[in-house]
């Protein structure tokens, strides 16, 4: 702690203390709090109690407050417990009694303060906070406050509950592991004390005929199964599993899901996924018994272990295929293809009475589809799925959702009748349909799954979120298509396909609703991008509309669509005029004047999204070498920072920086100096050459006034970019060797220049504004006086600042305790006032 | 019995970011995703982990509704979608979603300019949020699925804003989010039918204010300004933006009209011509006066405001300047407030909450010594006004809207407890209403009493009417039938139909009741008097004597005989149908009262 702060802080806590001053700000009394626990994280002695008594009296005041504000006395509560965090200081605010006035029985905990919850709140933390040492453990179990947490645990506020629920499992651990003498075995099972309350309390509770104490220590148990994966877990749950598995049996008991959330815990710790037998056995028992949709969890959890007893995850995997699986069956009967499961493992009348049910029908499938594509989305997949199956299934899901299959069989007819227009299903089944297309074994069915998703793309009812994930598969299943297509000469259906995208996607460019046009358009871009090596694909784009109405939205009303324009046109670049060899290059497609459009974005468009794009679709044109020559590059780049430099948008700026950092090394490698790696090594002569003349690049782009203005850009990121720009620029130009000699400026004008430079940006960057007249006589396109502001300029001490953050005078503990001083006798009602 | 049930994650006695969970008819429903921010870290968000222990979020919950753009009420929602994963529908106004883009990316440049930021959303996932978003008409009813459907109503506050009524089977709630029960200088006032919702959740920020006109807060603030200005002095208003900034923009513009004043009034960003813009788009939103006036002179255009340039910072003489963020704690308006904090001709007006630490925090709690980056110290010799200018509806606003809706019950939040104690307290009194003002975590379960449409057969309608009176309106008619309830319907038939229907087979019912009557003749002179007797009395109905020497009024049968042990005591045994009730407890009745003498 500074001495600022020590000075501080007695007036602080005498001002919270006071009953007649207004509340603090809540926020404050959490930071306050923040800070005493990264006071305390490292240092265990009591020195920062006997340096500060007020710590100690202010516990002492709050105490005898008649009526202590709420706020205030759980903040002392949680206080005390991060100072009592140590041994040490938990005897030293026991000399005191602190500690049992605090938590004890005659404390808040029997006043009529206890019935607001930010005090309960406050004790429970209080305690967790203290308990890391015996003494706390002892203090807590002896004067009968761990009644109080077993009572908390049905408090009435959720945050108080399951705090309390933590706090146990912790005094569970810390009991075994600190106090535990030798190791716990079931045959002579000698738990430590209070290990031994909260383990009776949580027998008691599952014997008990009461639910929610079943469910409270359900909880409790997930929870430390979850967390703690020591041994003596083992023997805990060899004393109660008798009764948790009578809970699967019995209808009576609610607790389905928080079972299955327990033994998924329980598979995923190392204690019990080793074991034989029981553990395993207990969980078919559960995949069997509980419902589809409360076994679902449970089983999509099994399917991501490695290490599982292969019937185990049959079983888990029968949960999940057979809904999909009587969605096949629903769909065409008798079955014209495999279908997901073998029919003698499936008893399928619990899920085929869920799916005909207008109730659990969307339900059951949303979480079995959600399931399906977080196995998915694993890489490595520990279960063969059958994915032709699957996609089959997904396909006539996708069909009973938009009305395009109306089956005979009365289960079909009912769950298609529930299924249609059902935005919740569609979506769901597109998302796994994307992640399906990583997998390989589907391209059977390719053709009728783009009759799938084209019907989707092409029908009017397609709600805007359900396009967007129609988009995303489609844009997967094309790169699949085209990967296929190359392999085995099937490029008359991909080409049909192609076009038959293209035509839908044109009538979307046009849509009324903005979401839908900006879906569109990043559609279009990630097909560039994945696609425009593709011949097909490139002619199939270039021969549609689709360029044309894209360049049309550029002057979209709404800037997120020019944005997206913006990006789109950027990329149809890459495979008209920026292609090696074009394939269409008709006079529609004209360079200058989509470079001139863009342009006239970055200096008219009144809003940043737009500007943003071009910045960024500039810089990706200069990384891609597209820009041309250096020379019509560094016209094109000294004209694009003049338009930014001045730009009201920071990250316009930014990307104007960056755009500036590219054209450098560009430029540096292509002349030879030493940065770039594939350079020739060049003569200590030729390196000198290169070094003028690209130092004259950069003084004729103007690159150097926008990088020097920008260090007193309002918007720090600007100036912390430029900064690292010059150093690196200054890397490149003066070996560290020679730097030192180039200290000090001199008399002669252009070091008067530089020296006030140096002089305005050491007065605090974002103090000033850059003086717009090019500042007493500092030539920013004189490559001699850059070179020597580069090599004078303390750099590192502007980097040095600049990376201070904005908020560090926020975050200094001094002008947290400065800021609740100052509150003290005002009266706030700005709080309230939020807005 | 049915139940509401509401679960406040945040603005539950408190006004930091709401967000409050409701289940109402089997359907789970979020209201506002707000933000806190005095937090950088994790703090700032609700924490979502207490919506569903089991399964996902977008399986668990039916929508979420964002009451209007302000970032307490709207800040986490890219978080929610795009970061922890909700991916259901979203409702908003078409103002709000419109505008609330622009606050998140407002915020979200704050957050990048701090280090250490992380878990905070990007540019590309506030516009992936919004395209989720389904933009709501006020008054047009919107089926959220088959059950369930929501409305919204005009709520002032801000442009957009909305109260939203939500309705599942034959139970509502309405959510007023923000709102103002008085017009302002470019809103209405916040209006609702008569709706009686089961419940009211509405905000109470201002529970115990009567606020003074907001007119005098504007006067003041206008001469504030103008004596800074006349005074050669420049006045900075940090702002965010958009919303007060519009508010402030028409009170000056038409002030430096009024009174010819030639100083400059500059905006500082590119933002806030967008938001302006949005202003003109929504016009209809806005109060009446600017609608009107629209028609001659668009309001939003301004003439006396123009672009702000950095540069203007260090041109001499007056000037006033909206300059983003409202804070003062990054960016250009602190970087004006450097240039200017030295001369005591300057002034800076804040006009909204400021979060601990912020340079504007300081400088409203009275600090004048301020230390900048770089151990820089800033003394601040320019004057420092707060002023209030939230539009919240008062306490006598609340009660004003607790009697335009009429709910059944009423549930406070948004707002500090002791505040809501008073409130609740007076609510409970005037309206004879229950109040509850759940703490955050805190649930509060309100059983309804729902009304349950049932069809009636024709048949029986028929029947009920032709022995009864005409039907009418005001007065409820009791009418026997048999419920039959199947396939989620409820229809009221008659016993004949239901039984064909059902296919089940008639059982009769027979209530009996012994009598005893001192009569000391024989058992069939006692029979004589007992008809003679209710022939008399019962004039209307068919009263017989049987030849058997049992006697029937309709269905009831009446024997006599005599007490086994005491001759001089008849036993009358009084037998009736189920649908002779009335009847038979009335005859019985009667009988106990004993025969007359008379006879």
């Amino acid at each position: 702690m500074t001495r600022e702060c020590a000075l501080l802080l007695p007036r602080v806590f005498a001002a919270l203390a006071d009953p007649r001053q207004p509340g603090s700000d809540d926020t404050c009394l959490e930071k306050l709090l923040d800070w005493f626990r990264n006071l305390t994280a490292f240092d265990p002695t009591v020195k920062l109690l006997q340096d500060n008594p007020c710590l100690t009296e202010f516990i002492t005041a709050v105490l005898a407050l008649p009526e202590p504000s709420p706020s205030i006395l759980s903040f002392t509560l949680r206080l005390a417990g991060i100072l009592a965090a140590s041994e040490n200081r938990f005897q030293h605010l026991q000399q005191e009694k602190l500690l049992v006035r605090l938590f004890g029985r005659d404390g808040p905990l029997n006043s009529a303060v206890w019935e607001d919850a930010s005090v309960r709140s406050g004790w429970v933390e209080g305690v967790h906070s203290m308990m890391h040492h015996q003494p706390a453990l002892h203090f807590l179990c002896n004067g009968g406050g761990i009644d109080v947490i077993f009572a908390l645990q049905g408090d009435p506020s959720l945050f108080v509950a399951s705090a309390a629920s933590q706090l146990l499992v912790h005094m569970l651990t810390l009991s075994v592991e600190s106090e535990t003498t030798k190791p716990l075995s079931t045959k002579d099972c000698d738990w430590p004390a209070c290990a031994q309350m909260i383990i009776k309390h949580i027998e008691d509770s599952l014997q008990s005929s009461s639910p929610s104490h079943i469910e409270q220590s359900l909880k409790l148990l997930t929870s430390l199964f979850g967390n703690c994966h020591a041994t003596w877990t083992e023997v805990l749950w060899l004393g109660i599993s008798k009764q948790i598995e009578s809970f699967l049996m019995e209808e009576t008991v609610q607790a389905q899901h928080m079972l299955a959330n327990l033994l998924l815990k329980m598979a995923w710790s190392p204690v019990f996924c080793d074991t034989e037998g029981s553990f395993w056995a207990l969980v078919t028992s559960a995949l069997e018994h509980l419902t589809p949709i409360q076994a679902g969890p449970l089983a999509v959890g099994i399917l991501r272990l490695y290490k599982c007893p292969q019937d185990v995850r049959i079983q888990a995997l029968t949960v999940l295929l057979q809904p999909m699986d009587c969605i096949l069956r629903a769909a065409s009967q008798p079955l014209e293809y495999a279908g997901l499961l073998d029919e003698s493992v499936s008893d399928p009348i619990t899920v085929e009475s869920l799916l005909s049910s207008r109730s659990s029908c969307a339900s059951l499938l949303c979480q079995t589809l959600a399931h399906l594509e977080e196995l998915l989305s694993l890489i490595h997949l520990p279960v063969d799925l059958p994915y032709t199956s699957l996609l089959r299934s997904l396909m006539t899901i996708l069909q009973f959702c938009n009305g395009f299959l109306s089956p005979a069989s009365p289960l079909g007819s009912t769950i298609s009748q529930i299924l249609i227009n059902c935005f919740r299903v569609q979506r769901s089944a597109l998302d796994v349909l994307a992640a399906l297309s990583e997998r390989k074994g589907c391209d059977t069915l390719m053709g009728s799954l783009f009759d799938v998703l084209l019907a989707y793309l092409e029908s009017p009812n397609t709600s805007p979120t359900v396009l967007k994930k129609t988009f995303q598969a489609t844009s997967k299943w094309l790169v699949r298509l085209q990967e296929l297509s190359c392999s085995n000469n099937q490029r008359q259906q991909t080409e049909k396909i192609l076009k038959d995208v293209f035509l839908v996607l044109q009538k979307h460019l046009c849509s009324p609703c903005w979401e839908v046009r900006d879906s569109s358009l990043e559609f279009l871009t990630v097909l560039i991008e994945c696609l425009r090596d593709q011949d097909e694909f490139r002619q199939s784009l270039l021969s549609s509309e689709v360029p044309r109405l894209t360049e049309n939205l550029l002057e979209d009303p709404e800037s997120y669509v020019r944005a997206s324009a913006v990006t789109a046109v950027g990329h149809l670049a890459f495979i008209t005029y920026f292609a090696p060899e074009s394939p269409v290059i008709g006079n529609q497609y004209n360079k200058e004047s989509t470079v001139a459009k863009l342009q006239e974005i970055l200096s008219t468009d009144s809003e940043g999204f737009p500007r943003r794009a071009v910045i960024s679709i500039f810089t990706k044109w200069l990384r891609q070498g597209c820009t041309g020559q250096l020379e019509d590059t560094e016209q094109f780049v000294s004209k694009v920072i003049q338009t930014v430099e001045h730009d009201l948008d920071w990250e316009v700026r930014l990307g104007g920086l960056e755009l500036v950092e590219v054209f450098c090394s560009q430029t540096i490698c292509q002349l030879g100096l030493p940065k770039c790696p594939y350079a020739p090594v060049s003569s200590a002569v030729t390196s000198s050459i290169h070094q003028n003349e690209s130092l004259q690049i950069f003084c004729r782009a103007k690159l150097f006034s926008f990088l020097f203005q920008s260090l007193c850009d309002c918007d720090k990121p600007v100036g912390q970019r430029a900064c690292d720009i010059l150093l690196g620029l200054r890397g490149d130009f003066y070996p560290i060797s020679t730097l030192k000699d180039s200290q000090g400026t001199g008399d002669s004008p252009v070091g008067h220049g530089i020296a006030w430079l140096q002089r305005t940006l050491r007065q605090g960057s974002l103090a000033q504004n850059f003086p717009t007249d090019g500042g007493n006589g500092v030539d920013f396109q004189n490559p001699e006086s850059m070179m020597l502001a580069l090599g004078t300029v303390d750099l590192e001490e502007l980097h040095d600042e600049l990376n201070k953050s904005s908020d560090h005078v926020e975050k200094s503990p001094q002008s947290l305790l400065q800021d609740i001083l100052a509150t003290v006798g005002t009266i706030e009602e700005n709080e309230a006032d939020c807005y | 019995m049915p139940e509401i049930k509401v679960t406040p994650l945040g603005a539950g006695q408190d006004v930091g970011r709401s967000c409050i969970l409701v289940s109402i008819a089997g359907k789970n429903v979020m209201l506002d995703c707000g933000m806190h921010m005095g937090y950088n870290d994790d703090r700032r968000f609700p924490d979502f982990s207490y919506i569903t222990q089991n399964g996902r979020l977008t399986d668990f919950l039916d929508c979420v509704i964002i009451s209007h753009f302000h970032l307490d009420h709207c800040g986490a929602l890219p978080y929610f979608s795009e970061m922890v994963g909700y991916d259901g529908p979203i409702y908003m106004t078409h103002p709000t979603k419109a505008i609330c883009p622009i606050l998140l990316e407002d915020y979200r440049k704050i957050t990048v300019d701090k280090k250490g930021e992380t878990n905070f959303f990007t540019s590309q996932m506030i516009k992936d949020c919004m395209k989720k978003v389904v933009a709501v008409h006020l008054h047009q009813t919107v089926q959220v699925d088959e059950e369930l459907e929501i409305k919204a109503y005009y709520a002032g506050h801000v442009l957009g804003a909305a109260m939203f009524q939500i309705k599942a089977g034959c139970e509502s709630v309405v959510y007023t989010g923000d709102y103002n029960m008085t017009p302002d200088r470019h809103l209405g006032a916040a209006w609702i039918d008569k709706c009686r919702p089961d419940l009211l959740i509405s905000e109470s920020t201002y529970a115990t204010t009567i606020r003074d006109s907001k007119r005098c807060r504007e006067r003041d603030f206008l001469k504030k300004v103008h004596e800074t200005v006349e005074r050669g002095g420049k006045v900075l208003i940090p702002v965010f933006a958009l919303g007060r900034a519009q508010e402030l923009c028409i009170l000056l513009e038409t002030f430096w009209e009024r009174m010819n004043l030639k100083a400059p009034i500059y905006f500082s960003t590119g933002l806030t011509e967008k938001a302006n813009h949005y202003y003109k788009l929504f016009i209809t939103w806005t109060n009446q006066k600017i609608r009107k006036t629209f028609v001659q002179r668009n309001m939003f255009e301004f003439k006396h405001i123009k672009a702000f340039d950095r540069a203007f910072a260090d041109n001499p003489g007056p000037m006033v300047v909206f300059a983003t963020p409202g804070m003062l704690h990054a960016g250009q308006s602190l970087q004006i407030f450097r240039k200017w904090a030295g001369n005591e001709k300057n002034m800076v007006i804040m006009p909204g909450y400021c979060v601990q630490g912020t340079v504007g925090h300081k400088i409203l709690s009275g600090q004048r010594k301020l230390e900048m980056e770089g151990r820089q110290i800033l003394e601040v010799k320019m004057q420092v006004e707060y002023m209030s200018f939230s539009a919240h509806a008062d306490a006598k606003g609340i009660m004003q809207l607790i009697r335009q809706a009429e709910p059944r019950n009423v549930l406070l939040v948004h707002g500090e407890a002791k505040k809501m104690e008073f409130l609740k307290q007076k609510i409970e009194q005037e309206f004879h209403v229950n109040c509850y003002m759940p703490a955050n975590g805190e649930t509060t379960t309100i059983f309804t009493n729902p009304s349950i449409p049932v069809d009636i057969s024709l048949g029986l309608l028929k029947r009920e009417t032709a022995i009864g009176l005409l039907p009418d309106v005001k007065k409820p008619k009791l009418m026997h039938g048999t419920l039959i309830m199947k396939d989620n319907s409820f229809r009221l038939v008659s016993p004949e139909q239901a039984l064909k229907e059902l296919g089940l087979a008639e059982h009769q019912l027979r209530f009996t009741c012994r009598v005893h009557i001192q009569d000391p003749r024989k058992e069939h002179e006692t029979v004589l008097r007992v008809y003679n007797h209710l022939k008399g009395v019962l004039k209307d109905y068919s009263v017989q004597h049987l030849p058997d020497g049992s006697i029937t009024v309709e269905s009831i049968l009446i024997q006599a005989t005599a007490h086994s042990e005491d001759q001089g005591t008849k036993v009358l045994l009084v037998s009736w149908t189920y649908q002779d009730e009335e009847l038979g407890s009335y005859l019985t009745s009667l009988l106990k009262k004993g025969l007359p003498q008379s006879t």
